[in-house]
């Protein structure tokens, strides 16, 4: 018997998200955090995530799974020994229980109160307040006197002083490696300072220093308390080659965080240095554009060195086009990048994995998340330096890739209790003020108010209960619930946010429905804001009677279901669709695959050798599965429906064909850009880097080659960088050099990255580099035998063959027409809007209880039709894609993200005007052209009112927002 | 000198800013005066014309809204057309023999706690100039 279908030992974000998908689908997940408290290993979003206040909290798995129970997840632990083989492991590992434990704990500070030492103004023990996660208590061991009073003032049972280290050993069928991020140490750093000055700060630390109040002035304060008016941002691995790695995204992190400082001081002045400007994912270029115009200085340096001055001011030496310079600066700040896990030798001796050339982990060729050992998969910045959104795609591409060694899911969340049949009951109301453990008793007069709430006509039962936000408390208020025999709820206790799926447990525990139940922040609007009782108590009073209003009102109604549609519809048969339908084929699900042109395959002009036979495979492996349903030479005619029911209209050569999808994969690819200019289609001479590499053969010999940069990208029309064209060029070079070229690269940033250092090797080959502004492009120019390539500054070159790396650009008209046919939008660029901006910004939040998979209405762009990326990178978008939709497809069913909480139609006083349709920021309405009236989608409904307060007649409501229930509320406010 | 009017005033609070605005306040143990009545929607776009107008017409002297920043709606919009109707609102106000300073809308976040308070006691304190109101005493209402 399995303990659980895989087990994630680190906390990385890919990590977290594998988790994630992995419980959503139905499978048991052991996740093994080697810190004592949650986000104690800083992972890469927490150490160099351009934001200071990520939306973690969404990507967090412990959160809701915990509670379910599917997930478990363990503290201070550390894997001992793996035995067995893919599909059935064990593994042993050493484990110890926090000193908090997050569930039970209500935060009451009483142990602080406790603690009966004091050092230098604090108490060993303090609260440390996290990123969307309940607060942290944490002890300063070599301060506390282990006198265990804190122990004895926690109310739940919560802190626990000794916890005793256990041996575990579990059986699982794979293993999901996440192990975090790495910085340089301080000793790797010292030629920036780090550690020596006070006026060098490394920004993961000011990440740390803001991560709770979104980056304010304070966060930059000196030691002086002054605040620093001319800063530097120094990105560190650009000057520190082969000691660092540098996750790409930290170019943009740079110039974000430039930006981030002009906000709050704006009239400092920043200066970004950095080699080259990497920001090559999406609008990374716009961000850099972004800066520029808000006055950043961007140097690009070689040779940077931060000296130690006397005057309170860091002194930069570095060097520029050839000459040495210096700039004082009030402060200093230093992006890091990433170094290689230190524990890769123990991984490797535990597990099997083996490490790359760089000392990550390794992958499989053409895998995105499976090392050498069957079985066992590494995600996130363990296999390398990369931006966030690789770290977050590996997550789903982890379960996609793991699925034939989970087993099927076995994990079915408790059944919920069986709800009372309330239609021919009166209302009965019952009140219950929370206690918080007593906590509240010396603030309020709680027994006068039960005893004045009793009073209250419709009130038959007014109690004070303990608390109901443990493990316990909550068992027992939903005992107290039932035991009074009332049909009707309200919960005076403490914040709804948080604990509102607490409060709706209990409730739930009693047989009644949510609905029928009121939550009143007692703690927040009397307790903790007010000081005279005898006012709090009027106040409380009037709230409650508010409250018993509304429930007095409330109805319960049934949780709708909506089916789900198990199959997929695949757009475009290049590498990233054939990767995406045999994925999720291979998970079960009938696929059709639609093609434009009439073979499968897709570009295939830039791939090399190695990746072209993989795809010759992937075609074979398509082709073969039954599952998959091919039209060559057709298209998509018509969509109708929403996410998990779509119905297709397709146009094919043998006629019109109709069909059903739950999720849609569109991969239709991207174009070459056709350069316009440097005699480009007039010389035979200039040719780009596709139709070189294709014939390198041809160009043997040639004896000077001239190669040109960004035709076609990071300009005026194309405003980002095409991703593949310096590696591509850099390898042409290399290649170009062995057979005795000389070979010139004119560029504007060398945007090649990662463990491959390719940019290193063309300098060590003898690859001239000459570098141009983005306003100082090259003219092509024939003269007799040459070509000349001259720059505006006159300094000129000559070549037999000229090389132009032409960038990628989307297909707009193909582009256009779906997106219009699928309601999805398309970015600035002309490529398919990311997940993250296609719908409303807030979304990002929402994912805590919508599924991820749902928020895109199930669309996933991948590949080229997302951004221009390279084929290995095209193949994990394609993975994720295909991750996700798995975790849906096979549901079945599903009630709507919000559960009973949806808005509906009065269908008698609804007229069809439309206004509700058109008010509606998720598209969750449409009017049924037979009855002309307005229908709700209950799952895309969010429960947020527009509707309500649109519709003229009254006809739209929530469930638990009904027109009089809300006005008899009011009332009853002003009593 | 007339004995103290201790204002009757409704704060609508949507369930995430807004609310959010008076956790923090609360989290820190910032004090507002005890006769600010709260109530919790969803969205302030969910608030509708009657809904603005019912306390005002049932005798409180003062509302005043809540609801995220302009683009951080946590339902995309609801905070813009919350605004709008509040304007309208107050247009219509005087014609109910009501000023149009009885209500107000400001946006909260969730992290400003100090924000929310200081609203609470801004209105508080404009509401006590401006005295009781004058409905209150009619009888065709």
């Amino acid at each position: 018997m399995m303990d659980a279908a895989a087990l994630i030992y680190g906390t990385n974000l890919g990590g977290y998200r594998a988790a994630y998908a992995l419980c959503k689908k139905g499978y048991k997940v052991i996740l093994l955090n080697r810190g004592s408290w949650v986000n104690e290993v800083r992972n890469q979003a927490l150490s160099q995530l351009p934001l200071d206040l990520c939306w973690l909290c969404g990507q967090f798995p412990q959160r809701l799974f915990k509670s379910l129970g599917c997930l478990q997840d363990y503290y201070n632990s550390e894997v001992i020994e793996v035995t067995g083989q893919g599909g059935d492991f064990r593994v042993k590992f050493k484990k110890r229980d926090q000193l908090v434990d997050n569930y039970s704990c209500i935060e009451c500070d009483r142990c602080v109160e406790a603690c009966p030492v004091e050092v230098a103004g604090r108490k060993p023990i303090s609260v440390h307040p996290q990123v969307m996660w309940e607060n942290t208590y944490l002890i300063d061991w070599e301060n506390c006197p282990k006198c265990g009073k804190c122990e004895e003032a926690c109310p739940t049972g919560a802190l626990k002083l000794e916890r005793k280290e256990e041996v575990v050993e579990v059986r699982v069928g794979a293993i999901i490696l996440a192990w975090e991020f790495e910085e340089p140490t301080d000793e790797e750093l010292r030629d920036f300072g780090v550690g020596r000055f006070p006026w060098v700060v490394r920004n993961s630390e000011l990440a740390r220093r803001s991560s709770l109040t979104n980056f304010v002035r304070d966060s930059l304060r000196l030691a002086s308390g002054q605040l620093p008016h001319k800063l530097a941002i120094v990105i560190t691995p650009h000057f520190q080659r082969g000691k660092e790695y540098e996750p790409y995204n930290l170019s943009v992190t740079a110039v974000y965080r430039a930006l981030k400082v002009k906000g709050v001081i704006p009239e400092a002045q920043v200066a970004v240095y950095l080699r080259d400007y990497r920001g090559f994912g999406k609008s990374h270029y716009r961000w850099y554009v972004k800066a520029v115009n808000a006055g950043v200085k961007v140097v690009r340096a070689e040779r940077l060195q931060v000296l130690p001055q006397t005057n309170e001011e860091a002194t930069l030496k570095y060097e520029l086009e050839g000459e040495e310079r210096r700039e004082g600066y009030d402060l200093v700040i230093l992006i890091a990048g990433q170094r290689p896990p230190t524990q890769m030798g123990e991984l490797s001796r535990l597990f099997g994995v083996k490490p790359d050339r760089g000392g990550f982990c390794r992958l499989r060729e053409f895998s995105s998340t499976q090392t050498d050992v069957d079985g066992i998969f590494a995600v996130g910045e363990f296999t390398g330096p990369k931006g966030n959104p690789e770290t977050i795609w590996e997550g789903c591409a982890a379960l996609s890739e793991a699925l034939k060694y989970l087993g099927e899911p076995t994990f079915k969340p408790p059944p919920s209790p069986q709800l009372r049949d309330l239609p021919s009951e009166e209302a009965k109301i019952g009140v219950f003020i929370c206690s918080c453990f007593g906590t509240f008793e010396s603030k309020l007069d709680l027994p006068q108010l039960a005893q004045r709430v009793a009073e209250i006509p419709g009130v038959s039962h007014a109690e004070i209960i303990r608390g109901c936000c443990t493990p316990a408390t909550i068992k027992e208020t939903a005992e107290r619930i039932r035991a009074s025999g009332v049909n009707r709820v309200v919960l005076a206790a403490c914040t709804p946010i948080q604990k509102s799926g607490k409060f709706r447990s209990a409730v739930l525990g009693a047989g009644l429905s949510p609905l029928l139940a009121e939550f009143l922040p007692l703690r927040e609007d009397v307790i903790n804001v007010h000081r005279d009782k005898g006012k709090m108590l009027k106040k409380a009073l009037t709230l409650i009677r508010g409250g018993v209003e509304k429930v007095r009102w409330a109805r319960i109604a049934p949780v709708l279901r909506d089916s789900f549609t198990p199959a997929a519809l695949v757009l475009g048969a290049g590498g990233a669709g054939l990767v995406a339908a045999y994925e999720i084929a291979q998970g079960g699900f009938p696929v059709t695959l639609v093609e434009r042109e009439g073979k499968l395959g897709g570009k295939t002009a830039y791939l090399n050798p190695k990746q072209r036979s993989y795809l010759q495979k992937l075609i074979s492996q398509v082709e073969g599965d039954e599952r998959i349903t091919i039209y060559t030479n057709s298209e998509l005619k018509g969509v109708d429906g929403y996410g998990g029911n779509f119905y297709l209209l397709l146009t094919t050569p043998q006629g019109e064909k109709s069909g059903e999808a739950g999720a849609i994969v569109v991969a239709t690819g991207a174009r070459e850009y056709r350069p316009d200019g440097f005699l480009y289609g007039q010389d035979e001479g200039v040719i780009t880097q596709t139709e070189l590499q294709n014939g390198l053969e041809k160009w043997k010999g040639i004896g000077f080659i001239a190669m040109i940069q960004c035709v076609g990208s990071r300009d005026e029309e194309h405003s980002y960088c095409s991703r593949v064209c310096c590696q591509q060029a850099l390898r042409n070079a290399l290649l170009l050099r062995e057979n005795g070229s000389q070979v010139t690269i004119f560029y504007r940033d060398l945007t090649s990255y990662g463990v491959e250092d390719y940019y290193r090797r063309a300098v060590e080959a003898q690859v001239k580099f000459v570098r141009f502004p983005a306003a100082g492009y090259p003219q092509v120019s024939r003269e007799g035998k040459s070509l000349v390539v001259k720059l505006p500054t006159g300094q000129e070159e000559r070549a037999d063959l000229v090389v132009l790396s032409t960038g990628i650009i989307p297909d707009r008209e193909n582009n256009e027409r779906l997106a219009a046919l699928l309601g999805y939008s398309l970015d600035q660029d002309g490529f398919w809007e990311s997940d993250a901006d296609a719908y409303p910004y807030e979304e990002i939040i929402k994912k805590q209880t919508k599924p991820y998979e749902w928020a895109t209405n199930c669309i996933y762009p991948v590949g080229g039709a997302h951004s221009p990326r390279g084929f290995a990178e095209s193949l994990l978008t394609a993975r994720d894609a295909a991750g996700r939709a798995l975790v849906l497809l096979g549901k079945g069913e599903l009630p709507p993200p919000n559960g009973p909480y949806v808005a509906e139609v009065k269908e008698s006083l609804c007229m069809g005007c439309g206004l509700c349709v058109d008010v509606c920021p998720y598209a969750a309405r449409y009017i049924d052209e037979v009855r002309k009236i307005a229908v709700v989608r209950p799952s895309l409904c969010d429960s947020c009112g527009a509707c309500v307060a649109a519709c003229p007649n009254d006809a739209s409501y929530l469930r638990d927002f009904i027109g009089n229930q809300s006005i008899a509320a009011l009332d009853a406010l002003l009593l | 000198m007339k004995e103290e009017f201790t204002p009757r005033i409704i704060y609508f609070l949507c369930n995430w800013c807004g609310s959010g605005g008076s956790e923090t306040a609360a989290a820190h143990h910032l004090y507002y005066p005890e006769n600010v009545i709260i109530s919790r929607v969803n969205c302030t776009g969910s608030l509708s014309t009657v809904q603005m107008l019912r306390p005002l017409i049932e005798g409180a002297d003062g509302v005043v809204i809540s609801g995220c920043h302009p683009g951080d709606c946590h339902y995309n919009d609801g905070n813009f057309r919350a605004r709008r109707r509040v304007a309208l609102v107050k247009s219509i106000l005087s014609t109910l023999g009501l000023e149009p300073e009885r209500i107000w809308f400001r946006y909260v976040a969730h992290s400003e706690g100090r924000r929310f308070v200081d609203t609470a006691v801004e209105f508080n304190d404009h509401i006590k100039k401006l005295g009781p109101n004058p409905l209150k005493s009619r009888r065709d209402t």
